[in-house]
């Protein structure tokens, strides 16, 4: 089959916006298929959003047996046979319309263009196919705003037999692009109030705001160098694989997240529990509390405790662990699986 | 700098234009630079549906981009303030083809009004365009003729110049590229049966299509050549590509007009080969200077036969021709780091 992914994309900008895509693109390679991957350019914001959508509906990707559509506006491309992997509104004019994320005033402009968006997003998506959303945030999401059902079909990551258990060591890892909104920071001032020799390393690239400054600054004013390693930089996934093979437990907890996060479901592949927040947001879709992971209030102390029981307990960390790893499967997070849903 | 090449996608339809824009993007980050790809797909049929294409592209938005790099039609309409041309096409069938009567913009007003609508984008375009270069003389003089806008040639270089070393002839004229009835192998093949019985021709490269391929083995099988013409013909890997021209004591390339000096050309030129081609081959005579690097023959069997016999018998002359031949094209200095100096000049 002829399969054109098409997406949005912003140059030079990498992300798991991408991964989506050419993890897909591989494995549909993989089962034989033909195909094209289509990035085009989408700059946000209110200017120009309307003529911009009117460039995707232009694009003719008649040859395609079928389009898969990620990243917006890239659903509204017009095909016989289009099926959409919805990971996200433009937000603004969604669920951020009222946070201090929207960008632009609520007046009768701005609420005049919403009302197109949520008009012309809903056509379109009665068009596809079948729609597939990355988690079940998303999904109510889209029920909510465009009165639209959904499947959940979640992104799995690239090759998760890379991922294996090799013991269980003193340290807890959190692996992630370093962002405020990641909370690392919180991770690091709970090594203040630990009570067992657990130890603590954030590995990932900065982007470059100063938080991973900031996060350098904590370490030394709360004096835990000796607890904490910062590894301020993108780490090869080898060494990614081997620490998430050797740690006790990896940690994960970004506010209000829509999915789950690759850093949890690698932990999973890996048989580790993952220690979260309860305003985690989709983590907790992967996540339950006491079953393969620790799920508990986003302050210091509480992920103190948390730290320390994980120390404390080995056997029950390697009992959440297991029960991570079959998590996954239970949930039917994997290629073979996504592939044939986003075919059928 | 973040540098964003801009080339049109045909989908699921990969050729030149595209490896071209791969080794751009390459080079660009050797050279030290960020570069990525953008594709937007064309589709010119029907034709009336051109006009929304082209505006697709102008509605489009870029951000986070330093230079725009823009290969073809209509993907060079893109709006950006630091855009250079690097022009391999413009929509042909609005300019000489349609002249030469083989265009797919309808007849009548209907046409005429698409006509005008992709000359004036283009127009527009290039006013707005820092620097324009092409990647032949014939593109820069049609965009001369019809256009108005005057551009510097820029040859695009061999991308695997490292393959082309040159080896010990063994004893054969080789005929590579892709395999079609503008490409003329059919006269080489020809030409074999006048040519001394000692002179062996290997063929080998891409059918476009197996009628293509038919035809070669027909003519062989007509004229009974088995024993000294040798068709291989399919994709080949570009370690037995090479591989053939580095072997070969000559190298035959007679392309009906062509735009450009020719990668097989620039290949064989590369590897220290004499060349053989014809009085119409257009760009190729760029590199092929009669009895100097090679032998400019008519594009009949006999003439041909005369290169062939010309070319095996005085060996010691092939092989200066061959490494003149060479010097010509080093000389050039068409390279991959001075491309890219000069499309960010």
């Amino acid at each position: 089959m002829k399969v054109a992914l098409v997406s949005s994309f912003v140059p030079f900008v990498n992300g798991g916006y991408r991964n989506i895509v050419e993890w897909l693109e591989h494995y549909l390679l993989e089962h034989g298929h033909q195909v094209e991957r289509v990035y085009l350019p989408h700059v946000d914001g209110p200017e120009n959003l309307l003529t911009q959508m009117s460039a995707y509906r232009w694009v003719d990707l008649g040859a395609a047996d079928r389009v898969i559509c990620f990243r917006p506006p890239a659903h509204v491309i017009e095909h016989s046979c289009k099926v959409l992997w919805f990971i996200h509104h433009i937000r603004p004019f969604y669920d951020l319309w009222d946070s201090p994320y929207r960008g632009f005033p609520d007046d009768v402009r701005h609420r005049a263009l919403r009302d197109i968006l949520h008009s012309t997003d809903t056509a379109a998506m009665q068009e596809a196919k079948s729609i597939f959303t990355n988690s079940q945030i998303v999904g109510r999401r889209l029920k909510k705003f465009n009165g639209i059902d959904s499947e959940v079909l979640y992104p799995p990551v690239f090759q998760s037999e890379r991922f294996s258990c090799r013991g269980f060591n003193d340290e807890v890892v959190y692996i992630c692009r370093l962002e405020h909104h990641k909370r690392q920071h919180l991770l690091i001032e709970a090594m203040r109030y630990t009570k067992t020799p657990v130890r603590l390393r954030v590995c990932g690239s900065g982007s470059g705001n100063g938080y991973s400054r900031e996060l350098q600054l904590l370490v030394v004013k709360h004096n835990l160098k000796d607890k904490v390693v910062i590894e301020d930089n993108w780490i090869t996934e080898e060494h990614k694989v081997n620490l998430l093979a050797h740690c006790l437990a990896a940690a994960y907890l970004p506010v209000d997240e829509d999915s789950y996060g690759y850093p949890s479901l690698e932990a999973f592949h890996s048989a580790k529990p993952v220690l979260t927040a309860t305003d985690s947001g989709g983590v907790l879709e992967l996540v339950q509390h006491e079953k393969n992971g620790l799920v508990c209030s986003p302050t210091p102390l509480a992920l103190a405790q948390a730290l320390d029981r994980l120390y404390e307990d080995r056997a029950d960390c390697q009992r959440m662990g297991n029960t991570a790893s079959t998590s996954v499967d239970a949930l039917g997070i994997s290629w073979p699986h996504a592939v044939n849903r986003l075919l059928a | 700098m973040k540098i964003l090449i801009v080339n049109n996608m045909a989908p699921f339809v990969w050729g030149g234009a595209e490896e071209l824009a791969v080794h751009l993007q390459r080079n660009l980050i050797l050279a030290g630079h960020q570069a990525e790809v953008l594709r937007i797909p064309f589709q010119w049929e029907p034709a009336n549906q051109i006009p929304s294409q082209m505006m697709l592209v102008r509605a489009m938005e870029l951000s986070n981009v330093d230079r725009v790099i823009a290969l073809k039609f209509p993907a060079y309409l893109i709006r950006h303030p630091h855009k250079t041309l690097w022009l391999l096409h413009q929509y042909r069938q609005a300019y000489d083809l349609l002249d030469a009567g083989q265009s797919n913009l309808p007849v009548g007003e209907e046409g005429e009004q698409i006509r005008r609508a992709i000359v004036a984008a283009d127009g527009e375009s290039f006013k707005e365009t820092r620097r324009i270069f092409t990647n032949s003389d014939v593109t820069r003089k049609r965009l001369a003729q019809y256009n108005g806008f005057k551009a510097t040639v820029l040859l695009p270089p061999l991308n695997d110049p490292e393959f082309f070393s040159g080896e010990d002839p063994q004893n054969y004229i080789f005929a590579g590229g892709r395999v079609n009835e503008m490409k003329r192998q059919h006269l080489l093949v020809e030409a074999m049966v006048h040519a001394p019985k000692t002179t062996q021709l290997v063929v080998a490269g891409p059918p476009d299509s197996p009628e293509d391929a038919a035809r070669l083995h027909a003519l062989v099988e007509k004229f009974g050549l088995q024993d000294r013409v040798t068709l291989d013909l399919r994709f080949l890997p570009r370690q037995v590509y090479s591989a053939y021209v580095n072997g070969a004591s000559a190298v035959a390339y007679l392309p009906f007009d062509e735009d450009s000096l020719g990668y097989v050309a620039m290949e064989a030129a590369t590897a220290g080969k004499a060349l053989i081609t014809t009085t119409d081959s257009g760009g190729i005579l760029g590199l092929v200077k009669h009895e100097s690097t090679g032998w400019v023959a008519e594009p009949t069997p006999p003439a041909l036969a005369d290169a062939l016999a010309k070319l095996c018998n005085n060996k010691p002359q092939t092989r200066e021709w061959g490494t003149a031949a060479r010097a010509l094209w080093l000389g050039m200095g068409i390279t991959w780091p001075k491309t890219v100096e000069a499309l960010l000049s």
